[in-house]
């Protein structure tokens, strides 16, 4: 039996291509221009970041949902094809980390350039990776649970 | 000799609105042999492609088990069951990937399937060539019709070279001349290849170009009490 490859399905995947992929990176983008350049103190610059974090799941959430009808017709394609509902979720985690961190990639510059603690640029970085890739792959999770996702193979 | 799939008992149960539809009321077994080629005819609504889901493990039956080379695989995925049997399955529904073009879809499919890079090309070629689809073989699939859709399916599933094709409706969207192919490449494939196919159809006609036919009976429905959801 040969062996089945699982990196295509991920890597195929895992670029932002769409336009709601780029809305969200422009709606992120704003707020972390916004309070990069913000002419704040030291003090309160960790406290910006934290605040504008929270834009993150709702930003990566709408972005995955809107093209819901999409996102079916591909998920019903890749388990077609032999994926599995890891890979597919994956392959999303990925696209919704990616956005998280190019939108916030003038904040991370910042932190990167500012402080001399690498802690304090790991932190958000990682919870930024986490909470994008979770929050735009949390609608296709639903969908894929959903009892009525195989009708959708059936006309 | 050990069945590629051996169904028990199997019977799916549904809500609906006029009381709970009991597909298979007596349960439907039946077994695939390596090399056969079975037809499951039955009515629109009777089933058909619920029993292709059950057999890929995209749905559950209520009752009974699935087993694929005598492994029970009722409650195991469809990546599961095709690390048991290379299967390859075309749906009812066209199902390619609408943001890859017909030969990236067909690329996809067979590194998934494991397929080295350098054979890939030769297969895709020869597929597409044999369903008429090498001259749209850059176009996306939104742009195609109906019937060019399904044969991408039909090209992607074949390139894989499956032990196990499992085809629901296989002319579905085909018009007349596409139709007519069709089933002699099944039969072809099942007699010089080897491929164990498990096709659905609602025609007595292609049903009777199987080996073996199945046929399935008008759906029930129950009085709640007699439901078994969430026995």
């Amino acid at each position: 039996m040969e062996k089945p490859s699982w990196t295509p399905i991920v890597l195929s995947g895992a670029i932002p291509r769409e336009a709601t992929d780029l809305l969200a990176i422009l709606v992120m983008g704003i707020v972390a221009l916004e309070a990069s350049l913000a002419t704040i103190g030291p003090a309160a610059f960790n406290s910006r970041i934290w605040l504008s974090l929270l834009v993150v799941p709702p930003t990566c959430a709408l972005a995955s949902v809107s093209t819901t009808t999409r996102r079916t017709r591909e998920e019903l394609a890749l388990f077609a094809y032999g994926g599995s509902s890891w890979q597919i979720l994956l392959r999303y985690f990925f696209r919704g980390a990616i956005i998280a961190l190019v939108a916030f990639s003038p904040i991370i510059l910042q932190v990167f350039l500012a402080t001399t603690s690498l802690f304090e640029l790991i932190v958000p970085v990682i919870v930024l990776f986490l909470a994008g890739g979770l929050f735009y792959s949390l609608p296709s999770l639903r969908r894929l649970q959903s009892s009525s996702f195989v009708e959708n193979y059936k006309s | 000799m050990i069945s590629v799939i051996e169904t028990r008992s199997v019977i799916v149960e549904y809500p609906s609105i006029r009381g709970v539809l009991r597909l298979y009321d007596q349960g439907v077994s039946l077994k695939v042999d390596q090399g056969d080629f079975l037809a499951v005819l039955g009515g629109s609504g009777w089933g058909k492609s619920t029993l292709v889901n059950v057999v890929l493990g995209l749905e559950r039956p209520i009752r009974g088990s699935v087993s694929f080379r005598d492994h029970d695989v009722t409650r195991e995925s469809f990546v599961k069951r095709c690390g048991l049997v290379k299967t390859a399955a075309v749906f009812q529904r066209p199902t390619a990937l609408p943001q890859m073009t017909v030969s990236q879809n067909l690329h996809l499919a067979l590194s998934l399937a494991g397929v080295p890079r350098k054979e890939r090309d030769e297969r895709i070629k020869e597929a597409l060539a044999f369903f008429g689809l090498d001259k749209i073989e850059r176009s996306y699939p939104d742009g195609l019709s109906a019937g060019q859709r399904r044969r991408i399916d039909l090209a992607r599933a074949l390139a894989v070279k499956p032990e196990l094709l499992v085809i629901d409706e296989p002319t579905g969207d085909l018009d007349g001349s596409a139709t007519n192919l069709l089933i002699p490449l099944l039969r072809g494939l099942n007699r010089n290849q080897g491929t164990t196919i498990f096709m659905t159809t609602a025609l007595p006609r292609q049903a009777s170009q199987a080996k073996h036919q199945v046929h399935l009976r008008p759906p029930t429905y129950l009085a709640p009490e007699n439901r078994m959801i969430g026995d």
